[in-house]
Parts: C-alpha cells; sequence; structure tokens
C-alpha cells in the first residue's frame, strides 16, 4: 500500500465510524494496530475500516459483478479480519494479508456466481450495476448516444478483463485499479516477483490486442 | 538493457507508476518494437482508467456497524453458551461427587450399625458357648436370622397375592 492504495484510502470521512485520527499521527504500522486490535481495541479496528473500506469496495467491484455484492464481500473481508484478529501474526504486510482474505474470498464468489450473471445489456432506464453509473448522468458525455458508445466501450473493458485468466486478471486489478506494487502482488499471489511482471505483462497484452478497437 | 528486462518493467512505466530510467530510455530510443509497445500499452491503459468504480455507499458503514455489532454478540453468546456448558458440567459433576460421598458415608456407617458391637467383636473374640457373653452373641445371632425370616415372609405374602388376585 506504498503508492497510490494509500491515497485511494484517502483521508477519513466524516463517517459514523469514526476512526481514531490518533493512530496514523502515532506512526503507528497497520500491523502494529492490528496488534492493538487483537489485545481488544474495537477502535482501532475501526481506524482500520475507515481506511481501507474505499480500496476494498473497489477492488470487488471490479472482482465480483456490481455495486451491492462488491460491499457485501468488501464487509466479509473485515468481519473475517475481527474475527482473525486473535490469530493475527505480524509477520506479513497488514494490507497483503487484507488482500489475501479479498481475493479468497472474490475467487470464491466468482466461482459460486458463474451461472448466474446476466449477459450485458445496456439500458437507456435502469442504473448499470457493472460500471456503477447511470446513462443520464451529467457527465462529459454531450449526448445519449455518446453515453450508450461509452458504456459499451466499459462494458467491453469490464469483460475482457473478467475473461483473462484468474491469476491475471487479479493482478491486473491489484496493479491497474489498486495501483499496488510488483512485490506486494507476488505475495498476495504467493508468485515470484518476477512470474509476476511476466504475469501482468502477458495480461496487459492481451487487453491491448482485445482492446484495440476502442483505442 | 535487454528487451525482456525492458517489458518487465513495461506495465510499471505505462501505468505511470514509475518513472522513465535513462536506461530503459537509452533501451527505447534504440528498439522500435519496444517503443511502439510502450505506446501501446500506454493507451491501453488510458482506456482502463474508463472502468470506474463507485464510491462506497452512504450506508456501509451502518451495515458495517450492525454486522460487526451481530458478529460481536454471536461471539459472546458462544463464549457465554461454553460458560453455561462448563458451569453445567461442573455443577453435575460436583452433585455426583458429593452424591458418592455421601451415600458411601450412609452405607459404612448402616454397616457398622447392622452389625452389633458383640457380633463385631469377630471370630478372634468369639466368647465360649455357656458364658454370659457367649448366650448374648448367640441371641444376637438369632435376632439377625429371625429378622431375615420375616424378609421373607413378606416376600411369600407378597408372591400369593400376585399368584392369586
Amino acid at each position: 500500500m506504498d503508492r497510490g492504495l494509500l491515497a485511494m484510502a484517502g483521508v477519513p470521512q466524516a463517517a459514523p465510524f469514526e476512526a481514531e485520527a490518533g493512530l496514523a499521527g502515532e506512526g503507528l504500522s497497520d500491523a502494529d494496530i492490528m496488534l492493538q486490535v487483537k489485545a481488544g481495541d474495537d477502535s482501532a479496528f475501526e481506524y482500520l475500516v475507515q481506511k481501507y473500506r474505499r480500496p476494498m469496495v473497489n477492488f470487488m467491484f471490479r472482482m465480483a459483478h456490481n455495486n451491492a455484492a462488491a460491499e457485501d464481500l468488501a464487509q466479509e473481508v473485515f468481519l473475517r479480519v475481527y474475527r482473525s484478529r486473535e490469530s493475527y501474526e505480524a509477520s506479513a504486510k497488514f494490507t497483503t494479508w487484507l488482500y489475501r482474505i479479498a481475493t479468497n474470498l472474490a475467487v470464491n464468489h466468482a466461482r459460486d456466481t458463474r451461472h448466474e450473471r446476466p449477459e450485458n445489456t445496456v439500458s437507456l432506464d435502469e442504473p448499470d450495476q457493472e460500471s456503477g453509473h447511470t446513462l443520464d448522468l451529467p457527465d462529459r458525455t454531450p449526448s445519449a448516444e455518446d453515453a450508450i458508445v461509452r458504456r459499451e466501450r466499459v462494458a467491453a473493458i469490464r469483460q475482457r478483463v473478467q475473461a483473462l485468466p484468474e491469476r491475471q486478471r487479479i493482478a491486473v486489478v491489484m496493479h491497474k485499479y489498486q495501483q499496488m506494487e510488483y512485490r506486494q502482488i507476488a505475495d498476495v499471489l504467493k508468485l515470484s516477483e518476477s512470474a509476476t511482471k511476466s504475469l501482468l505483462f502477458r495480461a496487459y497484452e492481451t487487453l491491448r490486442e482485445q482492446l484495440k478497437e476502442f483505442v | 538493457m535487454k528487451c525482456n528486462e525492458a517489458r518487465e518493467v513495461m506495465p510499471d512505466l505505462a501505468a505511470g507508476l514509475t518513472a522513465v530510467t535513462p536506461e530503459v530510455k537509452a533501451h527505447l530510443d534504440s528498439c522500435a518494437e519496444c517503443a511502439g509497445k510502450l505506446e501501446a500499452f500506454r493507451q491501453t491503459m488510458s482506456l482502463l482508467d474508463e472502468w470506474q468504480a463507485p464510491e462506497p455507499s452512504p450506508y456501509f458503514d451502518v451495515r458495517m456497524r450492525a454486522r460487526l455489532h451481530e458478529e460481536s454478540a454471536k461471539q459472546t453468546t458462544g463464549w457465554m453458551r461454553w460458560l453455561r456448558k462448563s458451569v453445567l458440567a461442573a455443577s453435575f459433576a460436583l452433585v455426583m461427587v458429593v452424591g458418592v460421598s455421601l451415600v458411601r458415608m450412609n452405607s459404612g456407617e448402616r454397616g457398622n450399625n447392622t452389625v452389633s458391637p458383640l457380633v463385631a467383636v469377630g471370630p478372634q473374640t468369639q466368647a465360649e458357648p455357656g458364658t454370659a457373653v457367649g448366650d448374648l452373641q448367640a441371641l444376637e445371632k438369632n435376632q439377625n436370622l429371625y429378622s431375615d425370616f420375616d424378609v421373607l415372609d413378606d416376600l411369600a405374602v407378597q408372591a400369593d397375592v400376585t399368584a392369586n388376585p
């Protein structure tokens, strides 16, 4: 979480979960904070939820297939962290552990719901569960036609990413969207750094080939 | 730098996660294929940016808190159930131990009561027949024998009653 993920997590917003702002200010690492959770400090856990809820929802959104499932899965990740607090050992980076839990959950969810996914369609009336956007959003798109084209493009991106082999897909989501380093992706996937680089190169090569019509 | 080394860093370069080092730049300047590949990767990365994730819903924290509360309650219930079971098991064991001890004590006392002090003196102190102590011992034995007969009589009566209602 050295590069973009902390930036993605952003400054904790004023939310019902009142994270203890002092924890980060005290110079504690996430692993230290998790050890506080292990010692029974629930406010330390709330701090971690607040810090990682956005990256987790984003990760699950791209690994699962709709926003509601993404939030459920992200919450389940935090629940599993909470359940495992007593057995937590600070031997690995907290985020590596967190993403390993998240990856396992997402992969299992994807396998369980493989036959439930509807074919992707573009609807003018309903908000898109996959992209999270509605067609009539007052965004940069100047017309409904452009909006449809854009949604088709986003749907194609999603489909191509999700059609990648499992490990390539996970690696791309972690690298491109979670902005994780090679080393950390390698740790989560239990691969060597070199194998991870090679995996990512192959994945992007496939995506480049399959998405060239949209470039 | 070789092509395969340049390709290893290409995802990071295309995503803008690392800067182009002089070594990589020198390679890209001399290798049109790698330079073209990096440019194509950059375009692909830019396209991938269009797939945006929505913000967590405003209800995320509320639901998270509710699920955590449920989880804590479940764990507390589980712990209480375990404690309740343990206390119940310990109580049962204690009752059993106390019960067995009481039964043993009572049976010990009853055993001592049924044996007359005279008879309990034992064969090694068996008095000679005809002496006062010997006669008393004989009477004690007979009394025990008669009480056994009474029990047998009662049983016989009950058997008769059952046989001839």
